[in-house]
């Protein structure tokens, strides 16, 4: 099959992550709003990015003075799972030319990835993930302004929870991420516990997620390490 | 943050290709993302509003239950909405 043909199979097989991702991305629009981004930075930011997780997370710290070493730190973190993603394609992607390979990397996403598996082999992988990512890019952008003008609404409401909406999300997608790992959430335990302990005595927003990570990575190589034998 | 997301995207697949062979790096590696979702996440409940905590508490339940998270999604906001006008 060839890429253009594996792209639309990639747009008509993403009916259901569209959906998903509009809600998120409305959410996303009505929390950006909430903390302040203008709309034009809004959009802007998930147009670039491309990555709702990301994206959620650097609003968690998007205050004034604008912590960017945290929010860089952050959106370093919970990106990493694109260097599993990008690892996961390596062999699918063979036959492309390295420059559309470069160029269709940005569009990655979980769920164009994880489907691309149950395809027949005929499917060109780059482009159903590229054809996914479209559909799932133009979803993303159209919430996301929507998100933003249903938000001026909401303001009226006086609904100043809805900031919460990143890490209610978040946790969405820590569930799913926990639910379809293979990997023992050990290790999630260790750095969710060492988190808390490091809130209560105070320390800076940078210092509580590098050290509750690294903690996380600590228990990892113990676990694997006792596995092993 | 739009490079470093891209960053992480490129730099997977050309780790991949060098580094495909390696083993140990892969389990530390796929516990990375949910490492970085409860260092942000516990805080984060830990300084909510008792509506937030509410709506954080359904949602979990309910994703975990049903995986669906459409439905999830939309109870939490909404009860989270609702949690902050009645519960504030």
């Amino acid at each position: 099959m060839s890429p253009y043909k594996s792209a639309l199979l990639g747009i008509r097989s993403s009916a259901d992550y569209f959906i998903s991702t509009f809600l998120f991305g409305v959410m996303f629009g009505i929390a950006a709003s909430a903390v302040g981004l203008l709309q034009w930075q809004a959009l802007l930011m998930s147009a670039s990015s491309f990555t709702a997780s990301g994206q959620f997370v650097a609003l968690e710290f998007w205050q004034s003075p604008m912590p960017y070493g945290t929010i860089a730190l952050s959106v370093a973190l919970v990106s990493s799972r694109n260097i599993l993603l990008g690892m996961a394609m390596t062999y699918h992607f063979d036959g492309h030319s390295l420059k559309r390979r470069i160029l269709c990397l940005f569009l990655l996403n979980d769920p164009g990835v994880v489907t691309s598996y149950v395809m027949p082999d005929e499917v060109d992988r780059l482009g159903y993930v590229t054809g996914y990512g479209i559909s799932l890019m133009i979803s993303w952008l159209i919430s996301t302004l929507l998100g933003l003008n249903v938000a001026q609404l909401f303001a009226s409401f006086d609904l100043g929870s809805v900031s919460f909406a990143g890490p209610l999300v978040m946790a969405t997608m820590m569930i799913l991420f926990a639910k379809g790992s293979k990997s023992s959430p050990f290790p999630w335990f260790v750095s969710g516990i060492t988190s808390l302990a490091l809130f209560e005595l105070g320390a800076a927003n940078y210092l509580i997620l590098l050290i509750s990570v690294a903690s996380g990575v600590i228990a990892t190589i113990l676990q694997t390490q006792r596995i092993n034998g | 943050m739009a490079g470093i997301v891209y960053l992480t995207r490129l730099s997977g697949y050309f780790i991949g290709l060098q580094l495909r062979h390696i083993s140990g790096i892969k389990p530390i590696l796929e516990a990375l993302p949910g490492c970085a979702f409860m260092a942000i996440l516990v805080p984060a409940v830990r300084q909510g509003s008792l509506s937030e905590i509410v709506a954080m508490a359904c949602l979990v339940i309910l994703m975990w239950l049903t995986n669906n998270v459409v439905i999830s999604t939309i109870v939490g906001m909404v009860v989270l909405f609702a949690g902050n006008v009645y519960l504030s």
